[in-house]
């Protein structure tokens, strides 16, 4: 088997898992979403499709569906395969390649599995662990830190991200100093 | 008989205000830009949503660091902006050992009047007195008195909004209303003139149109729409640029001839006249030599690169560079500095917020060495402010839905005071022509040898301590200091004094008028003329200067004095 088919074959054993875990979760009541992005086959570009199963599961782990988008359905992971493709340098691609690499092993369950083969809340689990870890300076990783921030920068700067998750108003027309929280209660987008 | 009746090398700042003032005074006028014509249409992107912005506005990080070593490095550098800042790898220079000099530029119509901050402040007689009272550089042979009518003149033109009570180190202007402070500067504020008879905060006077005035909408302008978006080029033409006012209304005369894609590579001295008779050009795209001749020039483009057309305009009469019997040219190289900040998270107004994004930072104008020079340092500095609640970030603990709510909500109240002081004149600060490379035109590079010196240390320790002090109060908590490191020379895009205006003409270039010493009918007026830097930012002097200058070189003309 080739490489390709060999990760399809690990994403797939990971979707089977993913939705057994998933049911079991449900009971507890907790919403759970399968990203959509991760079951629609191949990708083109320069990141492979088992690194796009990743990079989604971060992506839709750092922000998931609720009552608005998560980072999935506003087209987070393919901004981030497009900076790779179109953007980026061999140096650009080959750190995101080897963190990626680096990243996922930090991720398997407490019992040995990988991160894609876990139910949406158990990679929440194992994720704000990893994170926490991170960013109270017990595990050092810069690659982590800064695919979560382009995580975060690629989803406030979609248009669900923008318009629905936070306040966006384009064109102010005016300036107020000081208003009551009250009547603008979300975080302005730009 | 000439070809025009006078020539203007740079559309920017200076030289679009230049531009206005000769054709309406009946000159026709040639403008030379170095850079190709910008078209709002295309070369705006005030208009983009943040999703309609590939790769998250990013310029490719290989292309970045092949042709824009320096520019990638200003603050306002994006895919959608990045035509308004140099390719380095087509304007490179050289700078001495030990040395190193970040120059910001953009070179196509308007200039950097496109990207400017803004914000416009005048030079008082506390500045214009600075020279001569320390000793320091030569006495400037103007005072506040001589420049207040066109202070005057040009921002009822620009359309300057702010308010400043009359300060001893801080004229006021004629300004239109201004924009409001945020909460937090009103608790900065408070405790500022609780504690302190010599401090107070303002909002920054800038040349946005908070209330267009009916000779402002006349030019196509209107009324800011608080975006904050400026440095993309605004569509409302609602900030002061020459793209948006000087250059427009230039035109309206039928006087103007601009001419882009047009680089000066020196000026033409005739020794019957002791006078320029022209410009020799180099197109930019052809490399086809012209030359162009006129009654009076006027150099505009920039502190750094009129010194080196200066130096590479020699002849007989001046081998050493034109009109440079002082060896002033190319020397006191200027700027501001920067490298003090000071923050602190805001107490008691957490629910607060603000509605829009003001494109002005609150000020805290200058106190120190007033009235009495009474500080181990010469001059000295000001804060810009700046105030907000913490918003989106991805360097913030946590994931899933705890981090989207953590970013949906408005974060704490901070507010940063960031130091802004004065660059004393010293001539070992200077721009040579580099003679042995040249640029892909034939013309010699500048080379920069410039440095921060001791005073300039000292001026932000100062203001570093005195920040902390400001914010060691019960308003704030959580005081954080950065590291006093001294900005490199060029960082605040303030580069002036190469050819600086003085009473002397063994010890200065350009006389009260802005005309050089020795040749009638040869003016500057941009940053290249400056004296003294002050600590105020200085894009409104430079107008000032040049509305003076150009009026006063209309009425020579007027009187036959400068025929050629």
């Amino acid at each position: 088997m080739d490489e390709i088919g060999l990760q399809r074959r690990q994403v797939f054993q990971g979707l089977i898992a993913l939705s057994a875990v998933g049911g079991l979760a449900a009971c507890g009541g907790e919403s759970e979403t399968v990203e959509p992005r991760l079951a629609q086959g191949a990708s083109t570009g320069f990141f492979t499709n088992s690194e796009m199963a990743l990079i989604s599961a971060l992506a839709q782990t750092l922000i998931p569906q609720t009552e608005t988008a998560g980072a999935g359905q506003a087209g987070v992971p393919e901004t981030l395969q497009l900076l790779a493709t179109d953007w980026g340098d061999d140096a650009y691609r080959q750190y995101w390649r080897a963190g990626l690499a680096a990243l996922e092993p930090e991720l398997v369950s407490p019992a040995g599995e990988s991160f894609l083969a876990q139910s949406p809340s158990v990679r929440n689990q194992i994720l704000a662990a990893y994170d926490a870890s991170v960013f109270e300076g017990a595990v050092e990783n810069d690659f982590y830190r800064d695919l979560k921030n382009t995580v975060v920068e690629a989803y406030y700067k979609s248009e669900p991200g923008a318009t629905e998750e936070l306040a966006y108003e384009p064109v102010p027309g005016e300036w107020i100093g000081c208003v009551p929280l009250s009547e603008f209660p979300k975080t302005w987008a730009t | 008989m000439s070809d025009f009746d006078a020539i203007v090398v740079g559309s920017g700042m200076s030289g679009g205000w230049v531009a206005k003032e000769l054709c309406e005074r009946g000159l026709k006028t040639l403008v030379l830009e170095r850079g190709p014509d910008v078209d709002p249409l295309t070369d705006y992107s005030d208009n983009l949503a943040p999703w309609e912005k590939s790769h998250l506005d990013r310029v490719r990080p290989q292309e970045a660091m092949a042709h824009y070593t320096r520019q990638k490095d200003v603050y306002v550098f994006y895919e959608s902006t990045k035509q308004f800042w140099v390719r380095d790898s087509d304007h490179p220079y050289s700078v001495a050992d030990g040395t190193d000099y970040e120059w910001y530029r953009g070179h196509h119509v308007g200039g950097r009047s496109l990207t400017w901050a803004r914000m416009s402040f005048r030079f008082g007689d506390l500045d214009f007195n600075a020279n001569k009272e320390d000793g320091i550089g030569v006495d400037w042979p103007i005072r506040y008195a001589d420049l207040e009518p066109w202070y005057d003149k040009v921002e009822d033109f620009v359309g300057v909004s702010g308010e400043v009570p009359n300060l001893p180190t801080l004229p006021s202007g004629r300004y239109l209303p201004p924009f409001e402070m945020s909460c937090a500067e009103e608790v900065l504020k408070t405790s500022l003139t609780d504690r302190f008879d010599d401090r107070t905060l303002i909002v920054a006077p800038v040349a946005n149109l908070k209330q267009a005035q009916p000779h402002h909408n006349a030019l196509g302008r209107g009324d800011c729409q608080v975006r904050n978006l400026c440095y993309r080029g605004c569509s409302f033409g609602a900030y002061f640029s020459s793209n948006s006012a000087t250059l427009p209304a230039a035109r309206q005369t039928g006087n103007l001839s601009l001419q882009p894609d047009s680089i000066v590579h020196s000026l033409i001295y005739d020794d019957a006249t002791q006078r320029v008779s022209g410009v020799r050009v180099i197109d930019r795209v052809t490399r086809e030599a012209k030359t162009y001749t006129a009654d009076i020039v006027f150099l505009n483009a920039s502190a750094i690169a009129t010194a080196q057309i200066l130096l590479n305009s020699t002849s007989e009469r001046y081998p050493n560079g034109l009109a440079n019997d002082s060896d002033q040219v190319g020397r006191n190289l200027m700027d501001h500095v920067a490298g003090a900040q000071v923050s602190a998270r805001v107490l008691g107004i957490d629910d607060k917020t603000v509605f829009g994004r003001r494109p002005a930072p609150g000020y805290i104008p200058r106190y120190v060495n007033y009235p009495n020079n009474d500080q181990p340092y010469k001059r000295g500095f000001a804060f810009q402010v700046y105030s907000q609640r913490g918003g989106w970030t991805g360097n913030r603990p946590g994931v899933g839905e705890a981090l989207k709510t953590a970013n949906q909500s408005p974060g704490d109240w901070w507010i940063t005071l960031d130091a802004y002081a004065e660059v004393l004149p010293d001539p070992n600060n200077r721009v040579t022509l580099n003679s042995n490379q040249t640029d892909k035109w034939g013309i010699p590079i500048p080379h920069l040898d410039c440095r921060m010196g001791a005073n300039e240390e000292a001026l932000l320790q100062a203001a570093s301590d005195d920040a902390f002090d400001i914010l060691s109060h019960p308003s704030f908590s959580n005081v954080t200091r950065s590291p006093v490191e001294p900005t490199k020379p060029g960082n605040r895009i303030h580069e002036m004094g190469t050819a600086r205006m003085g009473r002397n003409p063994t010890s200065s270039v350009l006389n009260a008028w802005n005309q050089a010493h020795t040749i009638d009918n040869l003016f500057i007026t941009d940053g290249a003329c400056m004296t003294s830097s002050a600590i105020v930012n200085p894009s409104i002097t430079y107008m000032a200067l040049s509305a003076r200058a150009a009026n006063y070189a209309a009425d020579l003309k007027q009187a036959g004095a400068l025929r050629i």
